[in-house]
């Protein structure tokens, strides 16, 4: 495991509509220790999905550092693995190929990968899919095995961008629930983009509040584990640290 | 939960294939009423055979064809030519497609060379091509090579460009180099369209190819129309284009339709109308 730091990060770009160039983000730095859970939370606009596409390496930075253990990343790798909004699954894949894509590129034979996967899809309750092709599962089932891809294929840091957004509120509370439990038993370093405060209370450890390109704040969340809405949502101290964060993404 | 899954499979199996008899008896019906119409005006108006034939005499000229094997001979020059030419124009036009696909500078250069050759496809290549490759096999596989290749080529470039950046960044995220992101995406991504590129293509090529039999060989069915008509044989012109139509017919049921379910439709990629 392995601690990612952010350094002065910014990101400047050009844009055509506007005819100027814009900045996304100002200046961010950031620790993220190994097994960590971080949310990052902030308005629409305020550059938290540009961090992590440059985290990701999806797209280069203009200033500043991505320092994975002190070496500096570029462009996307395994060491990095990503959660879509979008899902993003490979149609053309059993669920089971699905999860067990990153395996197959380290060159791992098919009888082992295949048995990563169901470990895998065993850990978050899909093992009866996994002859399956992602069309023929909802929306949860799909981000489940989104989820659960990315962990098969041990990476140093999970990042996972809005991928609760699209799903409806009922299933949006299950996953979060499997991924506080997963977190626990598997603990992997996250860094979870959200604009909704009380899943990104209710996830981490640490919730980062952005702001125009900027950190606004850091907040510790010490709520106690293994996390269940039905006791967090009579909870004092989730009731506090929730309005806390949303007074400041309202101000921000 | 298991057993009603796998009883709604059974039952919507049943269905379907209730649905695709319905289907074939209402694709066979006008079919037959033509035939009907057929075998009563001809004798009725007693039309000269010189102009057209009956179904008796289509019926006798099937028989002997098939007795002297001279339909297998004309199917199979035909059918060669086809299939060769095709495999040359997708092996060619795929590789190509992709590269448009993925280089917009490439894409940006070939874009006008395409649109200026997709118009030409086709039967007027056929007088150079004899120049260039003799009358016969060389100069009528190169046309239906052209017929497919423009085609294939141009909707694996769409094909590439509709296939979500989320998905090349989930694959290479995940440790694809350049090659793997070929073979596991693009190449799969762009199947879709594909599919329709080789089934339009094969369209085309098989019009071109009896226009191009009629013109550059002694053996095929566009041939065997041509020949027939020397010597106003109608039964054996309407026989070969009989099988000229039921060849096509089953070509795009038996290998086409079938290729685009087992891949296309079961991965949700297109939604059946």
């Amino acid at each position: 495991m392995k601690t990612l730091s952010l350094r002065n990060l910014g990101k400047t770009y050009f844009d055509p509509y506007a005819g100027a160039h814009v900045t996304a983000v100002h200046d961010v730095s950031l620790d993220v220790e190994p097994g960590e859970f971080i949310s990052v939370v902030g308005p629409s606009g305020c550059g938290k999905t540009t961090i992590l596409n440059m985290i990701a390496g999806f797209i280069p930075y203009s200033k500043g550092d991505i320092l994975l253990d002190g070496k500096p990343v570029h462009g996307p790798g395994p060491e990095r693995g990503v959660v879509f909004q979008s899902f993003a699954l490979f149609p053309w894949k059993t669920v089971l190929d699905n999860v067990g894509f990153g395996p197959k590129m380290r060159g791992v034979p098919k009888a082992e990968r295949d048995r990563i996967a169901r470990e895998y899809l065993a850990l978050a309750g899909l093992s009866h899919a996994a002859h399956r092709y992602p069309n023929e599962l909802s929306g949860g089932m799909q981000q489940r095995v989104g989820v659960v891809r990315a962990l098969a294929n041990n990476p140093d840091v999970l990042l996972m961008d809005e991928p609760f957004a699209s799903v409806d509120a009922q299933t949006r509370m299950t996953l979060q629930e499997e991924l506080t439990r997963i977190w626990q038993e598997r603990k992997p370093t996250v860094i979870f983009i959200t604009h909704d405060v009380a899943e990104a209370v209710f996830l981490a450890n640490r919730v980062v509040v952005l702001s125009k390109g900027r950190v606004l704040d850091e907040i510790a969340v010490d709520l106690p584990r293994p996390r269940v809405w039905d006791d967090l949502v009579k909870d004092d101290r989730f009731k506090q640290l929730s309005a806390r964060v949303l007074q400041m993404v309202r101000a921000a | 939960m298991q057993v009603t899954g796998s009883l709604k499979g059974r039952s919507s199996r049943l269905i379907r294939s209730v649905n695709s008899l319905v289907g074939a008896a209402m694709f066979v019906a006008p079919l037959l009423a033509l035939v009907a119409v057929w075998a009563i005006v001809v004798p009725l108006f007693n039309v000269n055979p010189r102009v057209f034939p009956s179904v008796g005499a289509v019926g006798a000229a099937a028989l002997d064809s098939i007795r002297d094997g001279t339909l297998f001979a004309h199917v199979g020059a035909s059918l060669l030519r086809v299939g060769l030419g095709t495999l040359i124009g997708i092996a060619t036009a795929v590789p190509l497609g992709i590269a448009m696909g993925v280089s917009p500078t490439v894409a940006a250069f070939l874009t006008p060379l395409f649109r200026f050759f997709s118009v030409l496809a086709g039967i007027a290549w056929i007088p150079i091509a004899t120049l260039w490759f003799g009358y016969g096999f060389g100069a009528i596989v190169f046309v239906i090579f052209n017929a497919v290749f423009f085609v294939v080529a141009y909707n694996t470039l769409l094909g590439v460009r509709t296939i979500p950046h989320t998905l090349r960044n989930a694959a290479a995220s995940l440790g694809a180099g350049r090659w793997a992101l070929l073979t596991e995406v693009l190449l799969p991504g762009a199947l879709p369209n594909i599919v329709t590129g080789i089934r339009t293509g094969l369209g085309f090529a098989w019009r071109g190819l009896i226009a191009a039999e009629m013109i550059a060989t002694n053996v095929g069915l566009g041939y065997m129309l041509f020949v027939a008509r020397d010597f106003y044989r109608t039964e054996v012109i309407v026989f070969g284009m009989i099988v000229i139509g039921v060849l096509w017919l089953l070509i795009d049921r038996l290998l086409l339709v079938p290729l685009e379910r087992a891949t296309i439709e079961r991965w949700g990629m297109v939604r059946r109308a």
